[in-house]
């Protein structure tokens, strides 16, 4: 058998970029109201190269409405898993993602005070919870590791898991406090905690990118590093890597990622968890394979969930948590009974 | 063996209020949209209110004072913010109701559970049960709860005055075929709306126009795309915004071909009025009206 080689080649990445715009295409057409394929190609074709576009095609759920919400889509779904992929791989451990750190359920209880309280933003009604998500995402990753420090001195995977889990139950619970104190808001809070990625428009999608493009571009520099925690950390401790260092600028890059997700989507559960599980079957546990296999497959995953959460019972929205945690859920347990058999 | 005693039990009771209604007019017997009788010696006069609706229309009646606790979202009238407060719905808490004493409990089919309503009275609480879904079911409230104080007169009285404004609204507003989108939850948390079997749609209805989604039943959440795609003629947000909501709903990406905000014809309304099935769905009525028919130019901000 020919060894494979450590890296993806170009033409792996063309052929996920073309399934990707593949599947971007089918989610830009598809819709709870159905737009001919014609009219929509159209619109996008003489968008992009400055033509008019005629006054009977529907432009502004085709340009304002659905291709920023699917740009956004794939730009989350790419993030969680790269940052779940990340985490499995430098805390060795198949349950590790976003949520385990804390970090999202940080996000979660900014953008609930935010609510609760009132906290505006000048100029936009709605950017004070945004403000706030990252703020504590941010602030909770800080207290995390400042305890796992105080704990332990070489900052060791478990006591960041232990810590992490810890301060998730604890953050929910704060919220469920603040629910139970603040009658006005409550409808406001429970209609956040389910996530929504609509009403997201192209200022999301430029953030969302420009972390992406950061972190992610951060995170893929370490994939040699990810291999050798893979391993065992006194492993890449004797290879040379400064594991401190290294464990810390992946979990604020980490942090940072799953915090602008947040604050943009609200939580959303299983793509950081399941889809690298999914990757790594194809791929391999390489993490120079593993990461951008994570990035494309989160992306398809989250975008044919937000398809299925738009239209199955058009007009009502389901809400894409409920989406990606069923077929997550489902799909982990064949995923985990196959590999659990192949052994 | 129980239920024949209790019946028998019932019976007596139902015969010796009828007796005694024509001696004294003391004793009332209540039947609650549970179907359920209730019979006290006399109109109540200690009472804990779990359901706003209810707290309402007993302020409503003139009644204030019977009202010895309040459901932690009862926040209507603003006199009412003194009385104590218990916990309602899931975290009902059967301990802090009885210490309050009361004779009757008022509680709705929505938020309650029969359990709930069982143990107040294995403990000597006469419980009361609302469901209201309609105006028709208002008004059935309101006379049963007026029943049961003994203000038979006053629940007519406030009835009629309810009914004659809605007869007012509907005789001024002719059948415009105009549409109006009810917007529940903005588009930051998702979209959702209220659709048929709502207040909001009844009092649409009333004043002309048409719910642009009665399609669908009761609140949903709904796809941005669709609201565009039905092109409402007036947006109502009861998200509790005010001019902020408005002015992101106007400034939204998107929506600027829709006719509501096109026109600026975008509002933010009392969203406990219109939601509540109580007195003030008669404000809420008139308020819908004057925003429909542009009544009160004040609003309608610079897009």
């Amino acid at each position: 058998m020919k060894a494979l080689s450590e890296r993806f080649s170009g033409w792996t990445y063309a052929l996920f970029t073309l399934t990707l715009a593949a599947i971007l295409l089918l989610c830009v057409c598809t819709g709870s109201v159905s737009i001919p394929l014609a009219d929509t190609l159209t619109a996008i074709w003489n968008t992009i190269w400055g033509f008019d576009i005629p006054a009977n095609i529907s432009r502004n759920i085709i340009l304002n409405v659905r291709l920023p919400r699917v740009l956004n889509v794939a730009l989350v779904g790419a993030a969680l898993s790269l940052c779940g992929a990340a985490m499995q791989g430098l805390l060795r451990n198949p349950l590790a993602d976003g949520s385990t750190l804390g970090v999202s359920s940080g996000a979660s209880l900014g953008a609930v005070i935010a609510l609760a309280f009132d906290i505006p933003l000048p100029g936009s009604p709605y950017g004070g919870t945004m403000l706030m998500a990252m703020t504590f995402a941010f602030l909770s990753l800080l207290l995390i590791l400042s305890l796992a420090y105080v704990l332990d001195r070489s900052l060791s995977t478990n006591s960041i898991i232990l810590i992490g889990v810890i301060f998730s139950m604890f953050a929910s619970s704060v919220i469920s406090l603040i629910i139970s104190f603040s009658n006005d808001h409550v409808r406001s809070i429970a209609f956040w905690t389910m996530g929504s990625l609509s009403g997201t428009n192209y200022r999301h999608a430029r953030i969302l990118a420009l972390a992406l493009l950061v972190c992610g571009g951060i995170l893929l520099r370490y994939a040699r590093e990810l291999n050798a925690f893979a391993i065992g950390e006194d492993n890449a401790r004797h290879i040379g890597v400064n594991v401190k260092r290294v464990k810390l600028v992946i979990l604020i890059t980490v942090s940072v990622l799953i915090g602008v997700c947040v604050s943009i989507s609200g939580t959303i559960g299983f793509v950081g968890l399941v889809m690298p599980h999914m990757a790594r079957m194809a791929t391999g546990p390489n993490h120079k394979r593993l990461l951008p296999a994570s990035m494309f497959s989160g992306a398809i995953f989250l975008l044919l969930a937000d398809l299925a959460a738009r239209t199955l019972l058009s007009p009502i929205e389901l809400s894409i948590g409920v989406v990606t945690s069923l077929v997550g859920a489902a799909a982990f347990v064949i995923i985990f009974y196959r590999t659990r058999k192949a052994r | 063996m129980s239920k024949k005693l209790a019946a028998l039990f019932l019976a007596v009771l139902m015969a010796f209020s009828m007796t005694s209604a024509f001696a004294e007019n003391a004793s009332v017997t209540v039947t609650d949209m549970y179907g359920r009788e209730i019979t006290l010696s006399e109109p109540a006069t200690r009472i804990v209110a779990l359901t706003p609706s209810d707290c309402e229309i007993l302020c409503a009646l003139g009644c204030e004072d019977a009202l010895v606790g309040r459901g932690k979202y009862c926040d209507y009238p603003a006199s009412i913010q003194e009385l104590p407060v218990v916990q309602s719905g899931a975290e009902t808490n059967i301990e802090e109701i009885l210490a309050l004493n009361p004779q009757v409990v008022l509680m709705s089919d929505m938020s309650q559970t029969e359990e709930q309503a069982n143990m107040l009275e294995e403990n000597g609480v006469k419980v009361v049960i609302s469901d209201a879904n309609d105006i028709a079911g208002v008004y059935t409230a309101i006379r049963m709860i007026g029943t049961l104080m003994g203000k038979d007169a006053e629940a007519e009285t406030l009835i009629a005055d309810m009914q004659a404004t809605f007869d007012e609204i509907a005789a001024k507003s002719e059948k415009s075929g105009k549409t109006v989108y009810f917007e529940v939850s903005p588009l930051q948390w998702g979209l959702w709306t209220a659709g048929s079997n709502t207040f909001m749609d009844e009092l649409a209805a009333l004043c002309g126009a048409s719910n642009a989604f009665s399609d669908i039943e009761g609140w949903q959440a709904i796809s941005e795309e669709q609201v565009i795609d039905r092109n409402p003629d007036y947006i109502v947000s009861i998200a509790g915004m005010g001019d902020t909501g408005v002015e992101e709903i106007l400034s939204r990406e998107g929506w600027s071909d829709v006719t509501a905000v096109k026109n600026g014809d975008v509002y933010s309304a009392d969203s406990n009025a219109i939601s509540r099935p109580g007195p003030r769905l008669k404000d809420a009525a008139i308020e819908l009206y004057n925003f429909l028919n542009g009544v009160d130019a004040a609003e309608a901000p610079a897009a």
